[in-house]
Formats: structure tokens, sequence, C-alpha cells
């Protein structure tokens, strides 16, 4: 039996609550919970004011509730699976460590920022910064997997080192930004300026898109030999690539100079 | 990773031999800025004045400055990331092709000239303004001339530097940059500063509907914000310190009418180069100043009971659970 929680006040300006993680849940009883501090602006109150909370002591957590205004929901969980019902704001599994965080619903801006390993599935569209790295930082997301089944923000991926992040839609501008490695998946391609100034790691399109003019044409016509081992990895994860489909590669971004990878399907 | 490589306006006036001006218009936005400091000023190191400087124009159309420039560019609207990033490329003497050159509306020539002579030169001077930070791209318009700035050190000195405007907004970003580290973007909601430009910055917070009061001084964003910014503000109490009766103070709940600075009110002023100016005041006025209206709302704010429980301090967000 896991924890259900249900938002029942709508906060009127952010509601941070770091607290919703498997992590600090799985070790409290049913009145720890309820007065767990979570932060409405600059005031701290107990999470009872804000959510209705049945069940304790789990790593199974279900949050419903229209959570739009609240952020940083699994910073930093290291177990356990979150199953949100419901739109949800920023940082979502930000320096995340491992578990699942499933989403039925529209996800904010930042999440799975800086995470190192775990899995992220939002069934609806994204903010901007996926796995990114927050500013200032040297380094996004160092593992993992971020699946979005709709579109997504700027900067997807803006200094990702290594994982991979599936967007099943569109992105807007500046996907992969500084990219230092990992893998993106882009369903439905991108805007303009895909990979400026990456210096490694892969970006692959599976629809035509604006390059950089600073990204030189390596090969055309080519099927890299990774990717059917790239599909059998995404299969557990219910993700499906086209088969047999052959690529134009792209390599930049020549102002760095970095290695990146643009591989995108030839028309 | 980034950062800005800069100096003050006295440097440039003395030793500046290149000078690019990025999606601006000073003759017309900044009319002194040639004649006190970038082109006209003759100098020890420059003796012959305007005819030792080269002044190179960065635009998407014809504007009077043109008139003032050795070299006028005329980049494709929208296309200025990408230039910017071609002449980091061509710096490092990467392969570019003409057709990707010609994408953003120069030709090869054009881009390799403008290299050499910034190779050439012995201190460069880069000033980029809103027609560069305020298109598509942002931050990053931005981010990448810095950038290019900072890389153009291995061969010279080169600098860069925003063209402010609007009274003292880079007092604005040097204060909050002394006292909190950070210059824009700042929650301390936790009680300590964070920093993150996009959930912070203030057309964000007001477009999402994020802030239940807003407290504004010395701007106009009724003028100037976007349309969901400015519904929230008129949802909102808004509170305006002005000394005049802006498009805001119309939408506001409470206008305070205040000493307009360096006119009535004493005070500190920042220069663009970030170099403080002391005001003056010439004339009296009845009005108080800002800084007077904004100690006596502190000290009304101060009888007031502290807001976190005795004895609680704010966890901070950080990477551990």
């Amino acid at each position: 039996m896991g924890i259900k929680l249900t938002l029942i006040r709508q906060p009127t300006v952010p509601l941070e609550a770091e607290v919703l993680c498997p992590d600090t849940l799985a070790d409290c009883s049913a009145d720890e919970i309820a007065q767990l501090t979570i932060y409405h602006g600059k005031r701290q109150l107990p999470l009872s004011d804000f959510f209705e909370i049945e069940g304790e002591k789990s790593d199974e957590i279900e949050i419903h509730g229209d959570l739009k205004k609240v952020r940083w929901i699994g910073r930093g969980m290291s177990r356990g699976r979150l199953k949100i019902q419901g739109d949800v704001g920023m940082h979502l599994g930000a320096y995340m460590r491992d578990g699942l965080i499933e989403v039925k619903g529209d996800a904010g801006d930042w999440i799975g920022a800086e995470m190192k390993k775990g899995t992220i599935r939002i069934d609806g569209n994204a903010g901007g910064q996926i796995g990114a790295a927050y500013r200032g930082s040297r380094r996004g997301m160092r593992g993992g997997l971020i699946h979005v089944t709709g579109s997504a923000g700027l900067e997807v991926g803006m200094r990702m080192r290594r994982g991979i992040i599936v967007i099943g839609g569109s992105t807007r501008d500046f996907t992969g930004l500084q990219m230092k490695g990992g893998t993106i998946l882009l369903g439905e391609g991108a805007e303009i300026r895909t990979g400026a100034w990456m210096n490694r790691g892969t970006i692959i399109s599976l629809k035509a898109l604006e390059v950089m003019p600073t990204f030189g044409i390596a090969i055309r016509q080519f099927t890299p030999p990774f990717m059917p081992l790239l599909a059998k990895a995404l299969v557990s994860e219910g993700i499906t690539l086209p088969e047999n489909k052959s690529f134009d590669l792209y390599n930049g971004d020549l102002a760095v100079p970095g290695r990146g990878e643009l591989l995108v399907l030839s028309s | 990773m980034g950062g800005k490589v800069t100096c003050t306006l006295g440097e440039v006036k003395q030793r500046a031999d290149f000078i690019i001006y990025w999606g601006g218009n000073p003759a017309e936005c900044h009319p002194r800025h040639f004649s006190k400091y970038t082109l006209m000023q003759k100098s020890k190191f420059l003796p012959k004045g305007r005819k030792d400087r080269t002044m190179v124009l960065v635009d998407i159309r014809e504007t009077k400055s043109v008139k003032a420039s050795d070299i006028f560019l005329q980049v494709r609207p929208g296309k200025d990331f990408e230039l910017i990033t071609i002449l980091r490329a061509l710096v490092k003497e990467q392969q570019v092709t003409d057709e990707q050159i010609e994408e953003t509306g120069l030709s090869r020539e054009a881009l390799n000239d403008l290299v050499s002579r910034m190779k050439a030169a012995k201190f460069g001077c880069m000033f980029f303004g809103m027609g560069l930070s305020m298109t598509r791209g942002k931050h990053m318009n931005s981010a990448a001339l810095l950038t290019l700035a900072a890389e153009m050190n291995a061969f010279t000195k080169f600098v860069a530097m925003p063209m402010r405007g609007h009274g003292n907004v880079t007092g604005a970003d040097v204060i909050m940059r002394w006292q909190t580290g950070f210059p824009f973007g700042i929650s301390f909601n936790r009680g300590y500063p964070r920093y993150n430009p996009g959930e912070f910055s203030t057309i964000d917070v007001l477009v999402r509907g994020d802030c239940d009061a807003a407290f504004i001084i010395g701007a106009d964003p009724g003028g100037t914000m976007p349309q969901p910014a400015i519904n929230h503000l008129k949802r909102i109490p808004t509170i305006v310190l002005d000394p005049h009766i802006t498009h805001t103070s119309k939408l506001a709940r409470v206008h305070i009418t205040t000493a307009a600075q360096g006119i009535a009110a004493p005070g500190t002023a920042y220069r663009m180069d970030e170099i403080p100016m002391p005001l003056k005041p010439a004339l009296k006025s009845p009005y108080p100043s800002d800084e007077e209206v904004v100690r006596r709302i502190n000290e009304a704010i101060a009888k007031k009971p502290f807001w976190l429980p005795e004895g609680s301090m704010p966890q901070m967000v950080t990477e551990q659970v």
C-alpha cells in the first residue's frame, strides 16, 4: 500500500515541496508526513495544509491534483516510484539519483535537471531546460532517461553529460546547447539553433530540421551502427524507433570546436 | 563557459583602436558616445583620434550610425547568433562553407576581412545593444558575443560591453551583484539568494502569476512588458515609486510620487561601464526621495512580527535529501 496525496488547496504563489520525495516519505508515519515543512512563498507550512494524505511508510507515492505551482517534487530521489496525476511544476526530479517518476499531464521547466540515474516519464508536454545544468553549473544530466511524449521548450539537454532524453513532439530553440555527451532523440524535430556550441554527444532528429551554419556535413544516407542498440535499449521503456532509416550526419559545433553528432533523417 | 571581459570607458577612450557596435544605433540612442569615448577623442596611444580608430557597425538595417562607421555589415534579421558563432569558428580557422556564411547575409570576404582586422587590432571593444540582446535567442545572443570577446584574447586585447540606457539600470545590476552575488532574477524566499533567470526574473514571474504583490521603483513595466504580465500587475496589489505618473501608476493600487534622482534628490548612478557617478541635486522638491520612502517602509515592516516561526530557519534547496 503506497501513499496517496491529493492537493486540496490551490497555492497562490509557488509551493516548494522538495519533501514530496520517496526518500523522505518512506520513513515517516502518517502524522510525521502531515507535519513535514513545505514553503508557500516564504512561509513555512505543514504538508497537511495543502494535501490530503492517505497511507504511510512507503516509497510508492501517488500525487493527484493541479500541481502547476508545486516545485521541486522528487528532488534528489534515490528509490521508489512517484506517480503524478495532473500537471506539475518546475524542477521535477532535479538531482534525481534513481527511481521512477511518471506524470500524466504537463510538466514545467527544469525537469530532471542534473539528474544522475533513474527514469522520468511525462505523458504530456514539458517546459524548457530538460535535463539541463543549473545556471553557473558545468554539467547537466549525468545519466538516466527522460521521456516526454509531447513537445518541449527551450534549451533541452543544456550542457548534459550522459543519459538519454527522448522527446516525442517538437522542441524549441537551442536544443542540446553546449552538450557534452549523451543522446537526445527528437521525434518531431526542433526549431532553430539545434546543437549550438555542442562539444560531444548525439542529437537524433526523426524529422528534417534547420542545421546551424557551423555544422559540417560528414556523410549522407548513413545508417548509424548504434541505432539497433539504442532501439533495443529503449524498447524496455516502451519507445519504438523506426527501423532501417538512413540519416544525414553533421558534425559540430565548429565554433567550440566540438565533435558532436547531429543525425537528421534523410529526405 | 561565459563571463564578461570588460573595461571602463576611460580605457576605451585612451586605447581602443577597433570598435564594433552590434545591434545598436548609438548615433541616435547614445549621441555622446562617439564624441566622448569611442571615436573622436585623441589620446597618447591614439594621437590622430578618429583616423587611428576603425569602427564596424553590425545591424539589420541602415541607421544614422552607418555614416559614422568605416565598415557596415548588414546581417539578416535573426541571424546574429549564427553570425557570431561563424566568427568564433573563423577565428579558430575552422572550415565553414560559403553557403553557410551566405545564410547570414554576408560574404566570406567581408567576414575574413573582419576577422583579420580583429586579430590585428591592438585593443578591440565590442558594444552590443538591444538589437542583439532583445531579439530571438536573447541571453544566448549576448553570451555569444561575450564569448567571442573572451576568445579573441588569445590573439589580442578584446573587451565587450552592453549599451545600457534608461537611467540607472546598471546600478541595479551592480548593487544586486555585490550584495547577493547575482545581478538579477533572484529569490530570497528561502532566506538566502537563489539565482535562476527564467524562474525568478520579473517578466516570467508576472506572466506565470507567481507573485501576490509587486513593488516597482523607477521602472515602467506597464509600458514595456507583455500583456499577460500587465494583466497580472492589475490583479495584484502593485505599488509604484516614480516622479511621474506612468502607465504602471495607472494600473497600480498605490502610487507614491518621489523626487527625481539627480535633479531634486542626491544619489549615485552607475555609468554603462559600472563606474559610480555621484549626483548632486540642482533643485529642491516637495517630494521625498526613493531612498527615504523605502527606508520608511522598511521601518514600518520591522515593527511587524517576524514571519518565521520562533527558532526555525528555512531549509536550503540542495542536491542532498
